[in-house]
């Protein structure tokens, strides 16, 4: 019997505040009540009298009349029903003779209607509703209206906490608890069932509760209230939600929690759980996404041939053929000229006019631009120009470029080739001949960025470049160690792991050297906490920064020690420790570094606060731990929408209050925060700082114009940056930045993303964020590292760079072009019905790009439909 | 909102921000930094406030999911005064601020001339007017806001060279300024006799959607956005409005419809289009329009200019209620004691979504009126308010009032210190005398 009671008395309780004057009147006014509320009163009037008689006929017959006056009841959601109103006098007798009342059926009835009673009457804090309901006859608890039962699980909350406190028993209360979350799950008010079970410590009974209808909105409200609880909540509420999932069988739900939560236990028991292959398939497409490394076995897919084919989604092997497919689509295969990009007719004024001289460092950004305007296309207009002669034209933009320039020219062609590797390979094998070391080093370097994120069974990386590490010249050997690093981040070989820690041990290895095979370490084993390695950085940093302590190289050896730890959250202190007795130099630096990374995306607020106090505090000459301390605070911050928002504000207090070396690093923060997302107020500060006199603050705010517009061909910042070149067309420096950031916004022309974050802004690619992270920490002294002859760390980006698009394929994995609605996402959890998820929408035909914040949703019934970015609907089985 | 000071001091100040120093000897004159945006200035972003608004909180209904981000919020924020706590500690900025004020002080010089903005020619020159005179070409001074400059707004010139050197920010139309029920009205629901539904009704509609938008989110349906209160004159629609007022903690926003109607063309929709602005901006906020058949009066051909300006206003005031843009949290609620004359358009649901009629009291509802206005009269013993309460004549709330006031007033002519029932007798007779006198009699005999 759901009674009207329970309808009207649904929405909130009678509002005391703005009743206040009005009861008074009540009370004062009584004989002018109208005809039936005279009535009804002394109805009441009688039944309370008749609860107290001797007679238990008519003690129950009171009583029953009693609950159905309650129960009947409408009223106003503004008002109290009448018959509270009128018991609210003899609530005091009812409970006096409760009291002397022998033990009974009646006096359990009477119980009940107490409870309900108390609803209004009992004292804030005395949870006599509770009470009684404890006391009485345990019916059903819904009969009596939602507002009723919010009451008493409000009540129950207290309770719990005081009982526990008091180690009092537990169980009639959790069997209340039982019986209140079944109804809340019944009458769509999951949120309130899920609060009562974090409440009373036992999200576990949500399991027994949810059913077909509503899981999605249980869980979706757990996973969001994931990243606000407090540490051991947090995985407990999310393991609970892999629960839901498995048990409603929604894998791919399933699977993007069990990424989360890092657990390839967890996925692989998914893939294990069903034997649909499609199913299999669009696992894989999601492993690949998160960038997981995964061998898959013979439990996982029992048949050769599937597993073979899944192990190939796994590997990305596919990745290159569906991103031409989406350029080809969408008629940008074009190859783009840098000139494409500076748009210098655009431009008015003396700018264009006095084009200046044709210096290595601009050919050296053109070098960038085209590798990040044609990045994946595969052909450009510089590096791969049909030749006529064998040497041909791609060989005269090359020499172009001097020394280490040249480095970088050669490595462009990676970039321009990526994840294509089987023709990658083949472009790129001519240079590895040459006799110009630094043209090798670039060929073995643009070998790792082909291979990048993309597993090939040959292993043709390893292959290539293993040989060169022990090479005699050291730009060889960077080449080839920073391109090992590149191919294989995240996949955690042994054999990189041996080689490069011989390096690592060896005194006599140079310090660039040494640097870039920590580096390369940290980004294969990132996030892996694994100690020998921590151990062998641990020795080498200790050594050099005795003899160079002044390097601005050490630096990164700090943060490859970091990478190893990256979102690893406590794993950190033993490492964080001996970073204790470090040179003083470096200990600060160390410090935070190591804690900045090892709490990356986890939103930890107390860790946030940390950072804050290392920036409110006043430098000794000499020392320089703040900028990494500011970057800390994206990183940490970045992982929630809240925490994003409220650090920006933070980052604009301190360009306020902070020292040139904290404005130094606010821009590169603000960057990563709003990396691929370019925000309006973020563009306008920075656009400001990009004017500013110290010309740090100025190069690193035109780089994050760069990052926060990637790949986004945003024209608001490209007009900005194109204003910057022809305001700094005197000074080669901020120039080259303005460049490079140009080659960003345009990267892939518009269809790649550098965020570290997808699926619904949920799971975060760590190697992603481990490629951010050293560029950004390698920008943190642009002078000496992406200014100087380190640039070519700019293609670490190359870790994080992901094409934004949304492609479907049917069961042969062949592309298929399905109609699907695009539009901004929307915030759904805990609102009633079925709300749409996604507003402001275009219908498209896959493949389509997917902006920051953007949402999708199949626009036809035809397919099976799933959440994950690349879909794979089983056609119309 | 003050006076002059360029909006974006507090960022524009920054110590970064001086440029062209030092390091750069080698370059003359450089442009300023272009402002990032030129012209229009966008809705919701309000000088430096709109970076310091704390971002939206979802869900609305009241649960632990927004209780963990509000504290998330929290948190931040508390992190950031510590910061700032800590930062003024050591070096002050009070001192810094004061400083560059004085020097921009100087730079504007005093008397500043007062004009127009016409037109933004570059980054930083502007063509400006005076009230009086020719308009001038002048360059802008690079401390001032430019985001803030659009075509049209007043701006503060210095007074020889006329350069643009502040702007003026209170744009807020004096006229609607008024409006604003600052001091809340004595009248509570308490002073109101009867009228329980028509409370609850209002209430529901008016003032819970804007303290508990969440019984509404809970439910899954928009709240109301208007009523109208209708009725016999004297039935208590003002006094209504005014409880609203007094128990609300909304902005509440008065207007009388003939206000709305203005000498010069345009100026009503503008003032409409004002009234309402400035409740968006300081929402949440009730919008009172009494009287609203002034200008709601149903559309016809109309012979005269001023007809057709009454009709204008009134179809901006449609636009206002639901138009193309969207409110947030503003609530209207009109009167008129001629609900048949008003425009159809302007009664549809989802402009206005309630109708609430004020009927003539009955029976129950005169003897609580009766109460209300004798409680503190002091009454004779012979008083017996039953016979008015009981007659068959037609008062209103309003001419209750009256027979009370009047019967006070007979016994002071004769200077007693009580109110006799002849007193009420007869203020009766003369109150339902002079209700009549409206009508000539002989007309109809």
């Amino acid at each position: 019997m759901v009674n009207p009671s329970a309808s009207s008395a649904g929405p909130d309780p009678p509002k005391p505040a703005a009743k206040d004057p009005k009861k008074k009147k009540d009370e004062k006014k009584d004989e002018d009540l109208s005809d039936e509320d005279l009535a009804l009163k002394l109805q009441l009037e009688l039944y309370v009298e008749r609860v107290q008689d001797a007679d238990p006929g008519v003690q129950k017959l009171a009583l029953e009349s009693m609950r159905q006056e309650i129960r009947t009841a409408t009223s106003s959601m503004t008002s109290v029903p009448k018959p509270l109103k009128f018991l609210r006098p003899h609530y005091g007798t009812l409970k006096a003779y409760f009291e002397t009342m022998p033990e009974s059926d009646l006096k359990k009835y009477l119980a009940d209607a107490l409870s309900v009673l108390a609803l209004t009457m009992s004292a804030e804090g005395e949870r006599e509703s509770l009470k009684y309901r404890l006391l009485g006859s345990e019916g059903d608890i819904g009969s009596w209206g939602h507002e009723y039962v919010r009451n008493l699980a409000g009540e129950v909350a207290q309770e719990f906490a005081k009982r526990q406190y008091e180690d009092t028993p537990l169980d009639a209360l959790m069997e209340l608890v039982q019986q209140i979350v079944a109804f809340h799950m019944k009458h769509n008010a999951e949120p309130e069932a899920v609060d009562l079970l974090i409440e009373v410590e036992d999200l576990d009974l949500l399991v027994e509760h949810v059913d077909a209808t509503n899981y999605k909105r249980a869980c979706l409200y757990l996973t969001s209230s994931s990243s606000y609880l407090p540490s051991p909540d947090d995985i407990l509420a999310l393991d609970i939600a892999f629960t839901i999932y498995t048990k409603f069988e929604d894998y791919t739900s399933a699977l993007r929690i069990a990424l989360f939560l890092d657990n390839t236990q967890y996925v692989k028991q998914i893939y294990t759980s069903t034997d649909d292959l499609l199913l299999k398939k669009q696992f894989s497409y999601i492993v690949a996404r998160h960038g997981l490394v995964l061998e898959l076995d013979e439990d996982i897919a029992p048949d050769d041939d599937d597993r073979e084919a899944l192990q190939e989604i796994v590997n990305n092997v596919k990745l290159s053929e569906g991103y031409l497919a989406l350029a080809r689509d969408i008629e940008v295969m074009e190859p783009k000229s840098p000139e494409d990009i500076y748009k210098v007719h655009l431009i008015d004024g003396r700018a264009s006019a006095s084009t200046t001289l044709d210096s290595a460092r601009q050919n050296l950004a053109a070098t960038f631009v085209n590798a990040f305007v044609n990045a994946g296309f595969g052909q450009d207009k510089l590096m791969t120009v049909p030749s006529e002669s064998s040497s041909g034209s791609s060989g005269t933009w090359l020499f172009k470029n001097k020394d280490h320039g040249k480095a970088s020219a050669t490595a462009s062609l990676g970039m321009i080739l990526l994840w294509d590797v089987d023709s990658g390979l083949a472009q790129i094998d001519k240079y590895l001949h040459s006799n110009d070391n630094h043209v090798v080093a670039g060929a073995l370097l643009g070998v790792g960025i082909v291979n990048c994120g993309v597993k090939n069974d040959c292993d043709p990386a390893m292959a290539l470049l293993i040989d060169y590490i022990s090479k005699e010249d050291t730009i060889i050997r960077i080449g080839s160690i920073l391109g090992l690093g590149i191919a294989y981040a995240g996949s955690q070989k042994d054999e990189l792991r041996i080689r490069l820690s011989l390096i690592l041990g060896d005194p006599k290895t140079p310090l660039e050297v040494l640097v870039f095979s920590a580096i390369s370490l940290g980004l294969v084993y990132v996030g892996s906490c694994n100690e020998e390695i921590a151990q062998s950085i641990i020795l080498a940093l200790m050594e050099r920064a005795d003899t160079e302590p002044g390097e601005p190289l050490t630096r990164l050896l700090i943060v490859a020690l970091g990478l190893l730890y990256l979102g690893k959250q406590d794993s950190v202190e033993a490492t964080a420790e001996v970073s204790k007795t470090f040179n003083d130099k470096i200990r600060k630096y160390a410090d935070v570094t190591l804690l900045s990374l090892a709490y990356a995306g986890t939103g930890n607020v107390l860790k946030v606060q940390k950072l804050l106090g290392y920036c409110a505090q006043h430098l000794e000459k000499g020392e320089n731990y703040q900028g990494p301390a500011v970057l800390g605070i994206a990183l940490i911050s970045m992982a929630e929408d809240l925490g994003l928002e409220m650090s920006i504000r933070a980052l604009e207090r301190l360009l306020q209050y902070g020292e040139q070396n904290i404005r130094r690093a606010v821009p590169l923060a603000l960057g990563l925060l709003c990396i691929s997302n370019p925000k309006v107020n973020v563009m306008d500060t920075l656009s400001r700082l990009s004017h500013d006199t110290d010309s740090d603050v100025a190069m690193a705010s035109i780089i994050s114009l760069g990052l926060i517009g990637a790949g986004t061909n945003n024209a608001r910042i490209a007009g900005m940056l194109r204003n910057l070149s022809s305001y700094y067309y005197k000074e080669a420096a901020h120039l080259f930045c303005v460049r490079i950031a140009q080659g960003l916004v345009h990267m892939g022309k518009g269809l790649l993303t550098l965020s570290p974050y997808h699926s619904d802004r949920f799971l975060l690619s760590p190697t992603a964020l481990a490629g951010l992270v050293t560029v950004l920490h390698a920008c943190l002294d642009l002078k000496s590292n992406i200014l100087g002859k380190y640039h070519y760390m700019l293609y670490i980006l190359v870790l994080a760079m992901q094409p934004r698009m949304l492609m479907t394929v049917d069961e042969n994995l062949k592309p298929l072009s399905v109609p699907v609605r695009v539009g901004q996402a929307v915030d759904v959890v805990g609102q009633a019905g079925r709300p749409k998820t996604i507003t402001g929408f275009q219908t498209h035909s896959t493949p389509v790009l997917l902006a920051a914040g953007d949402r999708a949703e199949l626009a036809t019934e035809k397919y099976y439909f799933d959440r994950p970015l690349i879909y794979v609907p089983p056609s119309s089985l | 909102m003050g006076q002059g000071t360029p909006g974006g001091m507090g960022k524009q100040g920054l110590p970064g921000d001086r440029k062209h120093d030092g390091d750069k000897k080698d370059k003359k004159f450089e442009p300023a930094a272009p402002p990032s945006r030129v012209g229009r200035k966008q809705r919701k972003q309000k000088g430096p406030d709109a970076a310091a608004r704390i971002p939206t909180v979802t869900p609305l209904s009241k649960c632990r999911l927004r209780l963990l981000k509000l504290e998330r919020i929290k948190d931040y924020l508390l992190m950031e005064e510590e910061f700032v706590a800590n930062q003024e500690r050591l070096r002050p900025q009070e001192e810094k601020n004061e400083e560059d004020r004085s020097k921009v002080d100087d730079l504007r010089g005093s008397p500043m001339s007062v004009g127009n903005l016409e037109e933004l020619i570059d980054e930083n020159h502007a063509i400006v007017s005076s009230s009086v005179g020719p308009e001038y070409y002048v360059s802008i001074l690079s401390f001032v806001d430019k985001d803030q400059l659009e075509p049209g707004c007043a701006i503060l010139m210095h007074n020889k060279v006329l350069s643009v050197v502040g702007l003026l920010q209170d744009e807020v139309d004096p006229m609607v300024s008024v409006m604003k029920v600052e001091k809340a009205p004595l009248e509570s629901y308490a002073d109101i006799g009867g009228l329980d539904s028509q409370i609850q009704e209002i209430k529901e509609a008016v003032e819970l959607p804007l303290t508990h938008p969440e019984l509404y989110e809970d439910i899954g349906i928009r709240p109301p956005k208007g009523v109208i209160l209708y009725g016999e004159p004297g039935t208590g629609k003002t006094l209504l409005a005014k409880a609203v007022a007094n128990s609300t903690s909304a902005t509440f926003l008065r207007v009388v419809g003939s206000e709305l109607i203005q000498k010069y063309l345009g100026d009503g929709p503008k003032l409409v289009r004002e009234l309402f602005r400035v409740a968006d901006e300081l929402s949440p906020s009730i919008v009172f329009i009494d009287e609203i058949d002034a200008v709601g009066t149903k559309r016809y051909d109309a012979h005269s200019g001023g007809e057709r300006e009454i009709q204008r206003t009134m179809l901006e005031l449609l636009n206002q209620l639901d138009g193309f843009d969207s409110r947030g949290d503003v609530k209207v609620i009109l009167a008129t004691n001629r609900i048949e004359s008003l425009d159809p358009a302007l009664l549809r649901p989802g402009r206005i979504d309630r109708k609430i009629e004020f009927p003539l009291p009955d029976i129950k509802t005169r003897r609580r009126i009766f109460q209300i206005h004798t409680s503190r009269m002091t009454l004779a013993d012979d008083v017996n308010l039953e016979e008015f309460v009981m007659t068959k004549d037609e008062f209103s709330g309003a001419d209750i009032k009256a027979i009370c006031t009047e019967a006070g007033l007979l016994a002071l002519r004769e200077r007693r210190m009580k109110v006799t029932h002849a007193d009420f007798k007869k203020a009766k007779e003369k109150v339902m005398f002079k209700k009549k006198e409206g009508v000539p009699e002989g007309l109809y005999m």
